[in-house]
């Protein structure tokens, strides 16, 4: 077992690795990272995760939920430090991944990895009273600086296959539309399928685009499927669920999901314009870097200040003509916590998926992890030159870009007797 | 895929250490504490540390802060806690300057402040210190291990006193053998359990206070701890049988609300593993329970309620919202909302001598949710 391995397992276990062991790590990190792009680009299957701030346990139940590494794929979009108490423990885990497993982790950049925030959000204050010093938060610091800003998912599926299909002849799956693909699926932490929307089966790029919507999350979602049939262990997940491809008439064309922490930024109208950012510094105040990790969507046109401080709003307009522009079906961020894990907006153009359930061990919120399948249609070869769709082929059908297929997980703060929270769990601050 | 290895349990790390109430066990000489009011006192220390925060920080300008929180508490609070802190001190202050007025040492307009379960409060130095020769009488009333701490802050601190206008040789103040209630002619500290209030039928339970001034009762995260039927005892014994029905008086309580959505409920069970019930909450869990509460408990001139979110967005300026937002980069948008909705504050008085008529401009929050 390498030490590298130990280090997982240890890391695991919720227990710190050495400061030598974390100056290494954070060295091999940042020689992998510097390699990447601003915008790195991934290949589906891929399992798509929001904020996870320091909620180590619950880190664990994502992966519990979303399928251990290297089996499934996953791109963490960012803030995995500060306010949980295990900021240190998450963050390491996830690097001691990334440098083991590179080509089935990738971790964007938040705003949270930033020395001025760590030091108001608590990651600082951790890293001094476990390490007895400055040094862990340091190097970690220096990690962030070559995070990437984004990531470009190429090659996702327009549709799921039904969830247990082909696994349990069994089940009862929802009874699709006639000659209708599965468009989203909607998983608790079970595997139960508690929601699921179809979309009319392509036949002419022409007839799709009436058929987007949003989707909402039900509103309970623990209360189990009315759906489905008994509750089996369903699916593999992160293996992606992709069409066969035999009932579809047209090859559908997924347009390219691009992943980034916060949202859009008035200075950037193309995925190459983020290429062109210097990242390898602290996050700025303001500019294109800033706002990728700090901009919100809101139900506005254009764009509107942010009251965060940092970043902007922008709204529905600005999201659906740079999804256009860049052969874009979907931009997935995190940033912003939803009570129900995830939330789609402007005609699914966009989607917020938060991954840190009952945040801040007081908010009461179910976390999400969203599932892109593979296009079993690619043959395995996807197109490396994203953003080109669009503009190569003009005015013409190829702009239609199809949404992929979303598989969602939402799953709920660990049990703190199974997940080995401390007896006395961390109280939250309130008004007394 | 194998689920991945539980953590050991022996090797997790607490959380960051709660500071435990300094005052706590200092004194246990009233017979009826038990473990659950010791428990409500030491609800005091998160108050006090949270206002140090927000002092410290330029949230808030509070001279008094440093000297009613102990030391070895202090704590840097989050920023949504610190802008909490900021708008329920900033909007009861409001509340207290319009009930107020103008200053004005002419005795036909004096008015009278009773604070129940003040604990450290600050705002009675901040009040005196600006209002002096003191055209107010400002009393409050707590468990005696509270007041006891609180007569010892001001017996040793100067800055104190001078706020008060007295000064620890001077005749006009007297404080009790247990040093546990003080008395001046502005100022008064009466130790006592808020529900001997209900049970009590002299007027000599609370020395001092004058029935025939305009009054206003300030319950800061204090009735919600008692009993429901408790709460409204303590409440009738002011509006019923300590003043006269022609003496105006109003009430402004600050509290939790809607423990039933999924941030609400999280609250609750929290507070819980700490000891703390919240056991009005669910009576008044709306801002019209709230504004129907005041009603019946006899403050029929008017009644208002809005929480701290609507307090934040409708009475901070624009421009000193701006300067409160650059303190400290806010990032949890979405979290501080969910925070300030689920606190209010309720404003009610009854008045056939326009003592409230400040409060009328107010801007209250419509709506029945």
């Amino acid at each position: 077992m390498s030490d590298l391995d130990r280090a997982i397992e240890q890391l695991r276990a919720c227990r710190l690795i050495p400061e030598s062991q974390v100056r290494e790590l954070c060295y091999k990190a940042r020689e992998l990272l510097i390699e990447e792009g601003n915008v790195v680009s991934v290949d589906a299957p891929v399992t798509i995760c929001g904020d996870i701030h320091g909620q180590f346990h619950d880190l664990m139940e994502l992966f519990r939920v979303g399928g251990d590494v290297p089996d499934t794929n996953y791109l963490f979009m960012g803030d995995f430090v500060d306010r949980g108490f295990y900021s240190l423990e998450s963050f390491l885990l996830l690097l001691c991944l990334k440098v083991r497993y590179p080509d089935r982790m990738t971790l964007i950049r938040g705003n949270h990895e930033s020395r001025q925030i760590t030091t108001v959000y608590g990651f600082y204050d951790e890293c001094i009273r476990k390490y007895g010093s400055a040094n862990v938060w340091r190097y970690c610091c220096e990690v962030f600086d070559y995070l990437a800003l984004g990531a470009i998912v190429l090659g996702a599926s327009s549709e799921l296959e039904p969830t247990g299909s082909g696994m349990n002849d069994t089940t009862q799956s929802t009874m699709p539309i006639d000659d209708g693909e599965l468009e989203t699926e909607v998983l608790n932490s079970r595997g139960e399928v508690t929601m699921s929307t179809y979309r009319q089966r392509q036949r002419a790029a022409s007839d799709i685009s009436t058929d987007t919507q949003n989707i909402s999350p039900p509103r309970d979602i623990s209360s189990g499927s009315t759906q489905t049939g008994p509750p089996i262990r369903n699916g593999v997940p992160g293996t992606g669920a992709s069409g066969d491809g035999n009932g579809s008439l047209a090859t559908s064309r997924t347009g390219a999901v691009l992943c980034v922490h916060g949202g859009l930024s008035p200075l950037i109208d193309s995925v190459d314009k983020i290429r062109l950012i210097d990242r390898k510094q602290e996050v700025p105040h303001e500019g294109a870097m800033c706002d990728l990790l700090w901009s919100d969507p809101d139900e506005i046109e254009g764009w509107g200040l942010s009251p965060r401080g940092a970043g902007f709003l922008f709204g529905g307009d600005i999201v659906k003509s740079f999804n256009h522009l860049n052969g874009l079906s979907l931009v997935a961020r995190a940033h912003q916590l939803v009570m129900e894990g995830y939330k789609e907006m402007f005609d699914g153009g966009i989607v917020t998926v938060w991954s840190a359930p009952n945040y801040c061990y007081r908010c009461g919120n179910v976390a999400a992890i969203l599932e892109l399948g593979e296009d079993a249609n690619n043959g395995g070869t996807v197109s490396r030159s994203n953003g080109e769709y669009g503009r190569s082929n003009g005015v013409g059908e190829l702009n239609t870009v199809v949404s992929p297929g979303r598989r969602y997980r939402v799953f709920e703060a660990a049990a703190q007797d199974t997940r080995g929270m401390p007896a006395k769990k961390p109280v939250a601050d309130y008004f007394l | 895929m194998a689920a991945p290895r539980i953590p050991n349990l022996n090797t997790l790390r607490r959380g960051r250490g709660r500071g435990r109430g300094g005052l706590r066990g200092v004194d246990d000489n009233g017979t009826r504490t038990t473990g659950k009011d010791r428990v409500v006192q030491g609800t005091d220390n998160d108050a006090s540390v949270s206002r140090l925060s927000a002092v410290e920080l330029g949230y808030l300008d509070d001279p008094y802060a440093t000297a009613l929180t102990d030391p070895g508490n202090a704590t840097r609070r989050l920023p949504i806690i610190n802008r909490g802190t900021y708008v329920r001190t900033t909007a009861i202050d409001q509340l207290v300057a319009q009930f107020l007025g103008p200053y004005s040492p002419d005795a036909t307009h004096k008015k009278q402040i009773i604070s129940l379960g003040a604990g450290s409060d600050t705002r009675v130095f901040r009040l005196l210190a600006s209002r002096q020769p003191s055209d107010l009488v400002y009393h409050e009333l707590d468990f005696a291990v509270n007041t006891t701490a609180k007569i010892h802050a001001i017996r040793s601190t100067p800055r104190l006193q001078k706020a008060l206008g007295i000064d620890s040789s001077s005749q006009d103040v007297t404080v009790s053998e247990a040093g546990d209630s003080l008395h001046s002619s502005s100022y008064h500290i009466h130790p006592l359990d808020l529900r001997s209030l209900s049970s009590s039928t002299s007027p000599e339970i609370l020395p001092s206070v004058d029935t025939t001034l305009p009054t206003l009762l300030i319950s800061e995260c204090c009735l919600i701890y008692l009993l429901p039927t408790e709460a409204v005892e303590v409440v009738s014994f002011f509006t019923e049988r300590l003043f006269p029905p022609t003496t105006p008086l109003g009430l402004i309580l600050y509290e939790p609300i809607r423990p039933d959505d999924a941030f609400g409920r999280t609250m609750v069970s929290n507070l819980a593993t700490r000891g703390i019930q919240l056991q009005t909450l669910h009576k008044y869990a709306t801002l019209k329970a709230q504004r129907t509460r005041l009603h019946e408990q006899g403050f029929v001139s008017g009644q208002a309620v809005a929480d701290i979110e609507f307090l934040w967005e409708r009475w901070v300026g624009e421009q000193e919202k701006e300067r409160v937002s650059r303190l400290e980069m806010l990032d949890e948008m979405e979290e501080w909302q969910l925070l300030a909705r689920h606190y209010c504050i309720a404003w009610g008085w009854r008045d056939d001598a326009a003592a409230f008529q400040g409060w009328t401009m107010l801007q209250a929050q419509p709506g029945d949710v």
